[in-house]
């Protein structure tokens, strides 16, 4: 030993014990952060990928320029990359076709193809010239397209343009949802086939000059510049507001408050970390007291003792941050590989062994600080130990004891265990607190689950992957044809809808437009969760009854009388049920639904609207076609495997991440409460066993652990309940209530859930000590480090 | 009348070389209202001895009654509660509770036992310890003295069978100490109180009725005052 500071390393040896739990406190912490922190990032990540394929890779969309004008901005050193973009016939209604089928016709430049889109080429290459076309994968596997085949696109004007195939690009939801084509030209065999004069400004051909900023730091200060210089106005520039949302660029409002939620989440979990490695510094303050204080009897003065009690903090720190930090990084990778197992389609980029540079410097940077910061003050206390008061040997009486227990309320056991916790002021207030934090943490994080639910739709029990749709929605699809796919061994449900639109009713005297839809067995039962008055029982065995969905516009209620005429006979609905939702709520008309005879009744119809099916698990895209061909072009072939893969991916993305959150907040709980109440009776372990020798049975040291733990609990529970209510309600007002005007209500549940995880803790908590403690003989008891 | 019986009593610390053998078939009795004391050099074995016949610590081998009872014939919470009935301590560090004041610390055997303190008791033994003003002071407020004074009246409250006393005045000055000693003989001759007492130091075995030596873990019964057969 050379130097006084090498006490440190040799004395750690020797409170192994009391330091393990110190040391799993600061990795405790570190892990929280980094682990969330990364969680996020890898969120972020994943999101921004999703964002890049989905709505391109580009950050702003500039409209009304000219081609000159379009070729400076793209020469500009902040741009990355820039390329024209124009569409027509997007919606399917301008009568672009491709062998009858819709086309939807893109005119792009190839920085389009290469650099703002991701991934998006599959095979061959963007077209060299006009008389080439790039064409979306479902040509090649529906009509056995090849590259160098020719096709031709009619136009609404009765043209036929002849195109040689340069290469297929991927399909996007849309196409194979609308049962369309896309075609990706050149900009100039784009504007041969556009209808209008010809001239250099991209308006005239609906399109616009998506640009890619080279720097990502400060993108709307780029955006600032290039709209000054280039003397662009606010509505020439439309953002990418997705992607630059989650670069954290965007100013669009809805965004906003994201990020402020997010930024009070982040606090949270900072603020938890600290607290957690404060409260656990503090608790086992007593034995360093008395520790250094025997130093100073020694002779070191009060600047060495702050000097070894820093080092010892830091010491735990070389062991601690690396191995929090470590465990974090490998939660992270086990999420991420999850994430690839769940949904391939989208997160299969996600590399499974990234690093996640801002989650490990948050972890790093958050655990020395707050160790530095919590040693100081124990250091302080030990400097100020005087050398007599040490010398005596009774650490107990180290603690200055202000004011008498009361032992009048309670039993003195239990008297004692109140005292203990209250005793110490500001071990009290750290350790109510660092309780209290879980139950903020995890009400805060229920918030973003509620959002969750609200942008990314979960997918129903409804949803079909693949509707069969009448031309002009008539009822037009024979029964025949649902026969059939029920007996495809592809199809694992097939269900019919009739619609009636626009029926003009009076009810109650009102006159009410509503959309007439009838269900059959399948759709009552899916129908049952969604019930909020009457009988489905009814609607489906009786006759002329019906059932409404909510809307706050129509006050139809259970018994009123839907009048209404189609044709010669009037007829009257009775209103049996009401329900909170359906599958089709775009329309504007209220929405009624009935059986098939009353829809028979009323309408005289007998031939469906639309046909849902679902795919069996096992359905390839070859069963897929042949399922295409068998319904032949009568009617539209509506492919929503894609849109719901993608919903199912993001979904399933949302709810990991949240509740990955939420069992980390959880777990830290239970290890923060059963690490505090360890803490706790190992720093009276000897007291401990003073007062076993003078006749504490240990049923009563039980109590007493008990009575110390729940008093914590409770203060900390209802401290924890006010705060984290508190902060419910905020976060939902910034997340939910500004965006859908949901009522804030109180969390019960969640509320039940993180105490009852508290409860479950506290019980655990207690069992291991008093275990440990059972064990000891009195006399090891007494003389315990 | 046989409070305390010790029978082939041994304690072994340790296995293999690390073995240490600090009791080796210690057997003697002690009858009621007898004030013993055990002396020693220190590692002697004295203090395992009184941490066996105080039910702290499991002895190796052997048996020990306490008016008859067998101590380790009983369940550990039978054992604790018996303990607080019949066995006092006193302690060289006194191991008062800081929390309490010199009242409740008194009485805290009492409350440990959900029995009702009965104030006249309280109140004498109080006076005896010279304590009656200092009642609602903490133990941080009192001297070591003083605080060896509450030790001896929280171990005389219940009224035990025995009293075991661990250096009772190691950490006390000399006036101290010979007050503390005064206060056990009185207690031992007014209440017919047993007292067993370790100590190194000869002088205080003056006024004890007979006097144990141990030595590497061997007990000899020296009889009475030790003064007389020591020097």
């Amino acid at each position: 030993m050379k130097h006084y500071l090498e006490l440190v390393p040799i004395s750690a040896r020797v409170h192994r014990k009391q330091n393990r739990m110190s040391i799993f406190c600061i990795i405790l912490a570190v892990f929280l952060v980094t682990a969330i922190f990364g969680m996020a990032d890898m969120f972020i990540r994943s999101q921004i990928m999703q964002a890049q394929i989905d709505g391109g890779n580009f950050h702003i969309g500039i409209k009304d320029i000219t081609d000159e004008e379009a070729t400076l901005i793209s020469k500009r050193p902040d741009i990355q990359a820039a390329a024209r973009y124009g569409v027509l016939n997007f919606r399917g209604n301008e009568g672009y076709t491709f062998e009858g089928w819709n086309a939807v016709i893109v005119g792009c430049d190839e920085e389009y193809m290469t650099k703002l889109m991701v991934d998006i080429i599959e095979e061959g290459n963007f077209p060299q010239n006009n008389l080439q076309v790039m064409i979306t994968l479902n040509a090649k596997e529906y009509l056995g397209l090849q590259i160098g085949d020719t096709v031709a696109i009619n136009t609404p004007g009765g043209t036929e343009f002849h195109y040689e195939i340069s290469g297929f690009c991927n399909d996007n939801s849309k196409t194979m949802s609308e049962d369309s084509y896309g075609f990706f030209m050149t900009t100039s065999a784009f504007r041969k086939m556009y209808p209008t004069e010809k001239s250099d400004k991209l308006a005239d051909y609906n399109s616009i000059l998506c640009v890619q900023f080279s720097d990502l730091k400060n993108i709307q200060n780029t955006i600032n510049n290039l709209k000054e210089e280039c003397h662009l106005s606010d509505g020439q520039v439309s953002e990418n507001t997705k992607l630059l949302g989650l670069l954290g660029q965007s100013t669009n409002s809805f965004m906003v408050q994201v990020y402020m939620s997010a930024i009070i989440l982040f606090l949270l979990v900072m603020f938890a970390g600290i607290i957690m490695i404060a409260s656990s510094l503090n608790s086992n303050v007593m034995q360093r007291i008395e520790f250094f204080g025997l130093i100073r009897c020694i002779g070191a003065t009060p600047k060495q003792v702050m000097k070894l009690v820093s080092k010892e903090a830091l010491n735990w720190c070389r062991f601690a941050i690396p191995v929090g930090v470590a465990m974090g990084i490998v939660v992270v990778w086990v999420l991420c590989a999850v994430l690839r197992v769940l949904s391939p389609e989208y997160f299969g980029a996600i590399p499974t062994f990234s690093f996640s540079l801002p989650s490990i410097v948050a972890g790093i940077v958050i655990g020395l600080l707050t160790v530095l910061l919590a040693a100081h003050s124990p250091a302080k206390k030990a400097a100020k130990v005087s050398p007599l008061t040490a010398a005596s040997g009774n650490a107990l009486n180290l603690r200055p004891v202000r004011k008498a227990a009361n032992t009048k309320i309670f039993k003195v056991e239990i008297s004692l265990g109140i005292y203990h916790a209250i005793s110490s002021k500001k071990n009290f207030v750290l350790m109510v607190l660092s309780f209290s934090i879980s139950i903020v943490l995890f009400l805060s994080f229920a918030v973003a689950i509620a959002f969750a639910n609200h942008t990314i739709t979960p997918l129903r029990p409804w949803t079909a992957d693949i509707s069969i749709i009448s031309p002009q929605n008539t009822c037009s699809i024979d029964n025949s044809i649902l026969e059939k796919l029920e007996k495809n061994p592809i199809v694992n449900a097939a269900y019919g809808r009739m619609f009636s639109y626009d029926v003009s009713t009076t009810v109650n005297d009102d006159r009410v437009t509503l959309d007439i839809i009838s269900y059959e067995q399948k759709q009552f039962d899916w129908a049952k969760n969604y019930l909020l008055q009457g009988s489905i029982k009814v609607v489906q065995n009786e006759v002329n009854t019906g059932m409404i969905v909510y809307s706050p516009e129509n006050n139809i209620e259970v018994g009123d009388t839907v009048n209404c005429r189609i044709g010669e006979k009037p007829i009257e609905i009775k209103i049996a049920g009401i329900l909170s939702d359906c599958p089709f709520n775009t329309t504007s008309n209220g929405i009624l639904i009935c059986s098939e005879n009353t829809f028979q009744k009323i309408t005289g119809q007998n031939k469906y609207t639309i046909i849902d099916i679902q795919l069996d698990k096992n359905a390839t895209d070859t069963d897929v076609n042949a399922l295409h061909q068998m319904i032949g072009n009568d009617f539209t072939f509506s492919d929503e495997r894609m849109g719901n893969e993608s919903t199912r991916g993001i979904y399933y993305c949302m709810c990991l991440f949240l509740y990955g959150f939420l069992v980390i907040v959880a777990l830290i709980t239970i290890f923060n409460i059963i690490n505090s109440i360890a803490l706790s009776v190992a720093a009276r372990t000897k007291q401990y066993g003073a007062f076993r020798a003078i006749g504490v049975s240990t049923k009563q040291l039980t109590k007493m652990i008990i009575a110390e733990a729940a008093t914590y609990t409770i203060m900390g529970t209802v401290i924890g309940s006010i705060l984290g209510v508190a902060f419910h309600k905020l976060l939902f007002g910034m997340m939910i209530t500004y965006n859908w005007g949901d009522t804030w209500k109180i969390p019960l549940n969640e509320l039940g859930i993180i105490i009852a995880i508290m409860v479950f803790s506290i019980i655990i908590a207690v069992y291991r000590p008093v275990k440990r403690l059972r064990k000891m003989s009195i006399t090891e008891n007494i003389s315990a480090q | 009348m046989e409070i305390l019986k010790v029978e082939n009593l041994c304690k072994t610390y340790g296995k293999g070389e690390a073995e240490v053998k600090a009791l080796k078939n210690v057997s003697f009795s002690l009858e009621k209202g007898e004030f013993a004391a055990v002396v020693g050099e220190s590692g002697s074995g004295k203090s395992t001895l009184l941490n066996c016949i105080g039910a702290l610590d499991t002895p190796t081998s052997g048996s020990i009654f306490i008016d008859g009872q067998n101590l380790f014939s009983m369940k550990e919470e039978k054992r604790t509660i018996f303990r607080r009935r019949n066995i006092g301590f006193i302690f060289q560090s006194f191991q008062l509770v800081p929390e309490l004041n010199i009242e409740q610390n008194i009485v805290f055997p009492l409350l440990l036992d959900y029995r009702k303190p009965d104030p006249k008791k309280v109140n004498e033994i109080l006076n005896m310890l010279g304590l009656t003003e200092r009642r609602e002071h903490l133990p941080s407020q009192l001297s070591g003295g003083q605080q060896q004074r509450v030790a001896i009246g929280r171990a005389l409250i219940t009224q035990p069978k025995l009293i075991l006393a661990d250096e009772p005045t190691g950490n006390l000055d000399s006036k101290n100490s010979q007050d503390v000693m005064d206060m056990l003989t009185t207690a031992s001759r007014h209440y017919q109180q047993t007292i067993l007492i370790i100590t190194h130091n000869k002088n205080l075995t003056a006024s004890v009725d007979r006097v144990f030596q141990v030595s590497d873990g061997v007990l000899t019964d020296l009889g009475g005052v030790a003064n007389e057969t020591l020097s």
